[in-house]
């Protein structure tokens, strides 16, 4: 089926170079205008509430929701944060919404600050978006010279400024709290919650962090009306569109606009081409490599929040990584155990001394040398590891494990048993890529 | 108005349930400590008082009703109605998960660490039963060679990163870093570098585990083999506890801990110090083993003034000293004795010692090492508040909204009050330093850095900076309500009036601005504390500066008033101590003034003997009269004038002048080798006694090993002395001396009652007053004059301004036998700034010319590059005699308080070609 | 080294991009990331002179600035080649070939992953996902992405940069 596309309506719309004419030339940063005119602040995080947008940075927490738990003391200084550290293995929309359509993302930053009354506001964007960068640093420049942003905004009383600040390397500053010490010039760790951002955030500021697709939802929202946007996608809980980045085995890899709640079947052989030379699916992550393993027998869930979960994964970040018959999932599971063995902040001591143990482990199976009893252990290892840690990484990083264990011990035990793959591994693809 | 105020003090507090048990605690505790308070045992590995919650370690999981997951009751603070599970099945298997993990890495090598018996992740292994279920490949990190002191082992560590977070949040130092990510986190400095840091020891005593540690006693010792003795450390006089752990079979004294419980660290900070130490109190200890110790009497061969000094027994030796003592008191009479002791001794062996001097001597010529500066402070507190004891306290430091640090380099002088300072600092408190020093980034900490208003002056240039503060107070009309009528403060307005800021600006270096906004916010603030030290304390004017600040506060109602006043630092450990047991010639132990009949009546009758009167001389005066002599013996315990005075001070040749010279010292100085006796003395870990630090509180010595073989207590040598001369001076051991100090002073026991209880002595608010009244105008003009002409040479035409003070790593001479101490620096430099180091083209090491600007002489000296130092200044650090520098500065003598000063100079550089 | 040795200095373009950072953030440290990024574009990596330098920029001591830069993975602590290779290692891209790929790299360029060719040229690296799953197999050599690799492809990127073309930035989907 085609879709309305909102986000990314303009930058499929042909020519469409994401300068800041052409953006007003679509219609933008008419939401400012509207929302500086119609909404006080409490208005406006009033109407995101009613729209029911959801984050689309990985936990789905609602937003409007989120800016409402900063504390009501108009003295206090507060921050707006952009996550764009995208860095979740299989996802990528993020990086094309700031490449091609910079301002829908900057106009977006205006409507939170304003409506959360910030003046300052910080787009963290990964240190490999060397590119997304540019693109940003060029938008903002325009959007300050237009006015759109710097003191007294759109001539009104609203001070907004928007710095860009670059990363350098570390998937974990993608978790906010670390993203905000990072901010900070310190090393990426993420946070003891309580007490949360939105309380004690950047600098000790109540902070609110959005990732950039959420961010960029809101001039549309603010544009068409909370009844448009929860007639869209999957209401009540999971209203909108939503972009999936669909990668893998698939003919058409790419970031696909979507109403959520459509099925993964749908995204998977009608959005995204099919599978790779016509093969069957064995496996699908729904929601970014933190998301468990689903089978091909959950391809017909309906792709939101609350369907995802009871098929027991998530929809997190939207990257849909689709594997096929030949894929080994013991492979699988230990390319992603490498790369959160890599990317620990290594603060806590489960996540840095679990997340190697079990990297061991698996490279122990994956090459032959597995004992049964690994088995067991690996299980016991992710579970001393789960809820025990400062941040959700820990979480993550056993997803993988623990869902490939469950759906395909089979093939742990080939491997432990016959000291070989069960599937016929793609030309070796899939074999562990070493240390790095 | 009262009542609100109360209410607010009130603490909130929040109820909650642990375990089954209800506790209330103060709103804002964590779980963790809410539970300590039941007795019930959380364990945990990152968590510490004094730092900031991290939640690293994952141990100290707790269950908490109402919240999803398992929490780290480190972070947690309570709320009101919680309900927390610390034992349920659920709770222990988590903690046993952390512990696998924690073991995953760890090597396991208990039989060889230095903290096996006294670590928690042994304990906690013990008692979760968590044995390792890893059968992997261990994380192995290469042995690196940190530092001469500190030994890292990185495989043993967990983590916890409370090495760092003590570096940077308590110390300020941020010499440590974590370095790398996830599983190849380690400790580090920087780059390849070997650790340079104020080694404090901090991270070696709150590392939980092996992986930090001391490298003197390294596989010395298992910690059950140990005797732990909590004393008073002998170094600063900002008396820190510490405890020696030693081996009472051997006389050895092992290594210095402070943090108490160590065995799984749980408790902490006991003492002044709160368990922080500084690189003196926790490497600097090898001094008490030394092998240059005394361990004989040494005695003049054939009693010839020119033989050599050979060992002697104590019989001897004790027959030579009571026989020459006997004859010349016989020929002279008492006054014909000087005698110095040094402020590093106990109160009980100063005690001793200045009765021996005034009852068995009957000579009033008494002085010791407070001479050399805290007399000033002393006697100018005395009158303006009627007790030379501080009123405000360290906890009054830390509390307060504004702290005036002025004439000191705290971290190096006194590091332990810098973090008082520092914490206030880090508490949001205004911190005015006035310091001609530069803020620098280096891996020593630096209170500039810190500073909110830094008052760059002159150097030398104290004095007028805060006579620029009081009268830009008295301009701003902020006298304290009440004040401003009297004719006293009247007169002051008139006399500050007169200096014109010019003369303040120019004399100072700074802006009157500057001084003024300075003097704005001390005004404003409601509890302030001025620090001052050695640069006030031991410089020219001394006495009217410490007069001047009080005027400062007494002006602005800051003197007496709770939480604030003056706070002056002093070098030496016992230097409150020996000033109030009497070791000056103007004063009788505990207080009492030797011209004033009252207090002397008191003395003599619990002596039940006369006490000669006074006068007595002071230091240099004796000096004098001995090269003149009038004095014909001196009696040297602990001090040693010809190592610490300039050489034009004419010391050494007083002694050569002088018949009969005894040295008593644990060490054979410059000064013993010109005695005609010398006796080893025991050192203050070797006796009993007591310390009272600078801020007034008496503190225990406790004896940790025997008496080295060989040396004897000071008061046991003076007792010995004293029946030889047929004159009793008879005590049992320590305690009787102490008992006999109490029953004379009660203010004069450990815990004993403070100024506030001090018989016969007003309030200070009432003493202030009187101050006021009757003294504040005395010699006002001359207090409040500026020297015309008084400027600080200028780099530019080869003229420096040399500073000699202490080094965070020495003080005085004893810390040049302390290995570890020497391991940190064991050679001085001049420290310069790079801008004059460039003009000289000299890099760092090489080698400059020192001349005196006034007198002969030079010498040459290498060089230390350090930004802190402004352009045209240089510093020396006193503790080293090696080359002389010491002896380029001339002596000038203080005419209020007799102190003798030479710290600073006029020196000409040259480049050596 | 003492610390307060000045050896390295930042342009005059950077210094000037340092003072405009500094008026991003309410302290000092916040622009440390930002100017070490900046130092390492100039300097090609952070020796310990330009950490020494960047801390006194910055109020800081060189432990904290080594602590920050040996965190993230795209500061060097050391020399690299003029083309940093970063070949993308993670699920995705490993299912489409980047084993291959990584194969081939090695051998075109006779070194092993973490070092660097002889004529200073390149450095090989494997990193985690590079957000161009879509593209996969993907590598970033100096910032520019290179997507959707095959041998040739490889074989005419390598020899462009040889060439001295540099590598150019462009938007997903187009390199
Ligand atoms: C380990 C980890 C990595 C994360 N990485 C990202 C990321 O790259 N981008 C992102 O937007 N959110 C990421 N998140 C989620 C953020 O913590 C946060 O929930 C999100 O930015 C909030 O924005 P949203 O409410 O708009 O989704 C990550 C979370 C964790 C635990
Ligand atoms: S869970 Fe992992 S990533 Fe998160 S704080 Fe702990 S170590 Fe760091
Ligand atoms: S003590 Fe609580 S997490 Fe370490």
């Amino acid at each position: 089926m085609k879709y309305e596309k909102v986000l990314h309506k303009n930058l499929e719309t042909p020519g469409y170079t994401g300068s800041l004419a052409d953006y007003e030339r679509q219609g933008g940063y008419q939401a400012i205008r509207k929302a500086l005119k119609e909404y006080a602040p409490t208005q406006l995080i009033d109407l995101v509430k009613r729209s029911g947008l959801r984050g689309r940075g990985g936990a789905g927490f609602p937003a409007g929701t989120k800016w409402d738990f900063l504390p009501k003391d108009p003295a206090l200084t507060r921050y707006l944060c952009c996550n764009a550290d995208e860095s979740e293995p299989g996802t990528f929309k993020d990086r094309e919404l700031i490449e091609r359509d910079p301002h829908q993302l900057i106009e977006g930053m205006i409507l939170a600050a304003y409506a959360i009354g910030a003046k300052v506001a910080y787009i963290y964007i990964r240190g490999e978006f060397v590119y997304g960068a540019q693109v940003l640093e060029r938008a903002l420049a325009e959007a300050n010279r237009a006015g759109y942003l710097g003191k007294k905004i759109l001539k009104s009383g609203t001070d907004i400024e928007i710095y860009l600040h670059r990363g350098a390397g570390a998937y974990i500053c993608g978790e906010e709290t670390a993203l905000l010490e990072s901010i900070e010039g310190k090393r990426g760790l993420p946070r003891n919650k309580p007490p949360f951002p939105a309380i004690h955030g950047l600098y000790g500021k109540p902070t609110v962090i959005n990732n950039v697709e959420t961010l960029s939802n809101l001039p549309h929202i603010v544009n068409r009306g909370v009844e448009w946007f929860t007639s869209i996608g999957s209401p009540p809980k999971s209203p909108g569109m939503r972009i999936f980045s669909v990668s893998g085995h698939v003919n058409r890899p790419g970031n696909y606009e979507v109403p959520m709640g459509i099925t993964l079947r749908e995204l998977i052989h009608e959005q995204a081409g099919g599978v790779l030379g016509n093969k069957k699916i064995k496996a699908i992550i729904p929601g970014g490599a933190s998301a468990a393993f689903l089978t091909e027998s959950s391809l017909d869930v309906k792709m939101d929040f609350e369907s995802i979960a009871q098929v027991g994964s998530m929809l997190g970040s939207g990257g849909v990584t689709v594997m096929d018959e030949d894929t080994c999932m013991v492979s699988a599971a230990l390319n992603l155990m490498e790369f959160f063995a890599h990317e620990t902040c290594g603060k806590c001591s489960p996540c840095r001394e679990g997340s190697s143990w079990l990297v061991q482990m698996m490279r122990r199976i994956e090459h032959g040398h597995g004992r049964m009893e690994d088995l067991d252990q690996l299980v016991r290892i992710c579970n001393n590891i789960g809820g025990k840690t400062v941040c959700a990484f820990g979480d993550a990083e056993i997803a993988p494990i623990l869902s490939t264990l469950k759906h395909w011990r089979s093939e742990y035990e080939y491997h432990i048993k016959e000291k070989k793959c069960l599937v016929g591994n793609r030309g070796g693809q899939l074999l562990t890529i070493g240390k790095h | 108005m009262a009542d609100t105020d109360t209410v607010k003090l009130k603490t909130e507090t929040v109820k909650l349930t642990i375990d089954g048990r209800e506790v209330e605690v103060p709103k804002g505790t964590l779980v963790i400590e809410a539970a300590r308070k039941l007795g019930i045992e959380i364990p945990f590995f990152c968590y510490h008082q004094k730092l900031k919650s991290d939640g690293n370690c994952r141990m100290c999981l707790v269950a908490v009703e109402k919240m999803p997951k398992l929490q780290v009751s480190c972070s947690v603070p309570v709320s009101e109605g919680m309900v927390v599970h610390a034992n349920t099945t659920v709770v222990q298997e988590a903690r046993k998960g952390v512990l696998d993990f924690l073991l995953a890495n760890h090597p396991l090598d208990c039989p060889i660490c230095d903290e096996g018996g006294r670590c928690p992740l042994q304990d906690y292994s013990q008692k979760y039963t968590a044995y390792g279920q890893f059968k992997e490949e261990k994380r192995i990190y290469e042995k690196e060679f940190f530092s001469p002191l500190i030994e890292k082992e990185m495989n043993r560590c967990i983590q916890c990163m409370r090495c760092v977070r003590y570096c940077d949040e308590v110390i300020d130092s941020k010499a440590l870093s974590s370095v790398n990510r996830g599983y190849h986190i380690e400790i580090g400095h920087y780059g390849e570098k070997q650790l340079e840091c104020e080694f404090c020891g901090g991270c070696v005593q709150i590392c939980p585990v092996g992986a930090l540690l001391n490298r003197l006693p390294l596989y010395e010792y298992r910690p059950w083999m140990l005797t732990r003795t909590e004393t008073t450390c002998a170094y600063c006089a900002d008396g820190c506890s510490l405890r020696l752990e030693s081996r009472p079979q051997t006389r050895e004294v092992i290594e210095v801990t402070s943090f108490w419980g160590n065995e799984t660290k749980t408790v902490w900070g006991k003492g002044r110090n709160e368990g922080d130490l500084c690189a003196k109190g926790y490497f600097g200890y090898q001094f008490v083993n030394s092998p240059n110790r005394l361990t004989k009497p040494l005695v003049r061969k054939d009693g010839r003034r020119d033989g050599p000094l050979v060992e002697a027994s104590w019989e001897e030796a004790l027959e030579r000293v009571a026989e020459e003592f006997g004859r010349i008191k016989g020929l002279h009479g008492g006054e014909a004795f000087g005698a110095l002791a040094s402020a590093r001794c106990t109160n009980e062996n100063l005690y001793v010692f200045q009765k021996f001097i005034r009852l068995v001597l009957g000579s009033p010529n008494v002085d010791s090492s407070v001479r050399y500066g805290m007399v000033n402070a002393a006697r100018a507190l005395t009158e303006l508040t009627g007790t030379p004891r501080w009123l405000p306290s360290y906890e009054d430091i830390t509390q307060a909204d504004l702290v005036f640090v002025i004439g000191t380099d705290i971290t190096h002088s006194n590091p332990i009050v810098g973090l008082k300072v520092k914490a206030a600092a880090k508490k949001g408190a205004k911190l005015i330093v006035g310091s001609p020093l530069r803020p620098r980034i280096s891996t020593l900490s630096h209170i500039v850095n810190l500073a909110t208003r830094h008052l760059a002056h002159r150097p030398g240039a104290e004095r007028i900076v805060v006579i620029g503060m009081v009268k830009a107070v008295l301009e701003q009309g902020k006298a304290a309500a009440g004040l401003a009528e009297h004719p006293s403060i009247a007169r002051l307005r008139e006399t500050v009036s007169k200096l014109s800021q010019k003369q303040i600006e120019s004399a100072t270096g700074l802006s009157y601005d500057a001084i003024r906004a300075a003097a704005e916010e001390w005004t404003a603030a409601s509890r302030a504390v001025i620090v001052f030290g050695e640069s006030i304390v031991r410089a020219r004017d001394g006495y009217e500066t410490v007069r001047i600040l009080g005027d400062l506060a007494l002006l602005t109602g800051k003197l007496t008033a709770e939480g604030c006043g003056l706070a002056p630092l002093y070098e030496e450990n016992n230097e409150m101590g020996a000033y109030e047991m009497g070791v000056v010639p103007d004063r009788l132990p505990g207080l009492g003034r030797l011209d004033h009949e009252p207090d002397r009546e008191r003395v003599q009758r619990a002596w039940k003997e006369p006490i000669p009167t006074g006068p007595g001389l002071t230091m240099i005066e004796m000096l004098a009269a001995a090269r003149e002599g009038r004095i014909r013996a001196l009696y040297l315990m602990g001090e040693n004038p010809v190592g610490t005075l300039p050489a034009s001070a004419g010391a050494a040749e007083a002694l050569e002048s002088a018949e009969f010279v005894v040295s008593q010292d644990l060490f054979l100085t410059e000064t013993g080798e010109k005695a005609d006796v010398v006796l080893p003395a025991a050192s203050f870990a070797e006796q009993n006694g007591t310390f009272t630090n600078q801020e007034g509180r008496v503190q225990p010595v406790r004896k940790a090993i025997e008496p080295i073989h060989g040396t004897r207590p000071d008061w046991e040598i003076l007792s010995q002395i004293a029946v030889e001369m047929g004159h009793p001076l008879e005590y049992q051991d320590g305690a009787e001396v102490s008992h006999e100090i109490a029953r004379l002073w009660p203010a004069c026991r450990p815990g004993g009652p403070g100024w506030r209880e001090i018989p016969g002595r007003s309030e200070p608010a009432v003493a202030a007053e009187r101050y006021r009244a009757e003294r504040l105008t005395e010699g006002i003009s001359e207090r409040y004059r500026i020297d015309s002409g008084e400027k600080v040479p200028a780099s530019s035409n080869g003229r420096f301004h040399l500073a000699m003070g202490p080094l965070l790593f020495h003080s005085g001479k004893m810390s040049l036998q302390a290995d570890g101490l020497m391991k940190i620096q064991n050679r001085p430099f001049l420290y310069m700034a790079p801008e004059d180091a460039e003009r000289f083209g000299v890099g760092e090491g090489q080698s400059v010319r020192l001349r005196s600007a006034r007198g002969p002489g030079s010498v040459e000296v290498a060089v230390k590059i350090d930004a802190k130092y402004p352009p045209g200044m240089v510093f020396f650090p006193e503790s080293f005699n090696e080359p002389p520098v010491k002896d380029l500065l001339t002596v000038e003598l203080d005419k209020a308080s007799h102190v003798p000063v030479f710290k600073t100079a006029e020196v000409v550089i040259e480049k050596i070609t | 080294m003492n610390p307060e040795t000045k050896k390295v200095e930042f342009s005059e373009k950077a210094q000037k991009e340092i003072r405009e950072l500094l008026t991003h953030y309410p302290d000092k440290r916040s622009a440390l990331l930002p100017v070490l990024n900046l130092a390492q574009a100039e300097f090609g990596y952070i020796s310990e002179e330009v950490m020494i330098m960047v801390a006194r920029l910055l109020d800081l001591t060189p432990p904290k600035v080594f602590e920050v830069l040996t965190f993230y993975t795209l500061l060097n602590d050391r020399p690299v080649g003029k083309y940093l290779i970063q070949l993308c290692r993670t699920l995705s891209c490993a299912l489409v070939g980047s084993e291959n790929v990584l194969g081939h790299l090695k051998q075109r360029l006779g070194i092993e992953v973490g070092e660097t060719t002889r004529d200073g040229l390149f450095t090989l690296r494997t990193v985690e996902c590079l957000a161009s799953c879509g593209t996969a197999p993907v590598m970033q050599i100096n910032g520019a992405f290179y997507e959707k690799l095959t041998r040739e492809k490889v074989d005419r990127i390598l020899d462009d940069l040889k060439r001295g073309d540099p590598p150019v930035l462009k938007p997903m989907g187009e390199n």
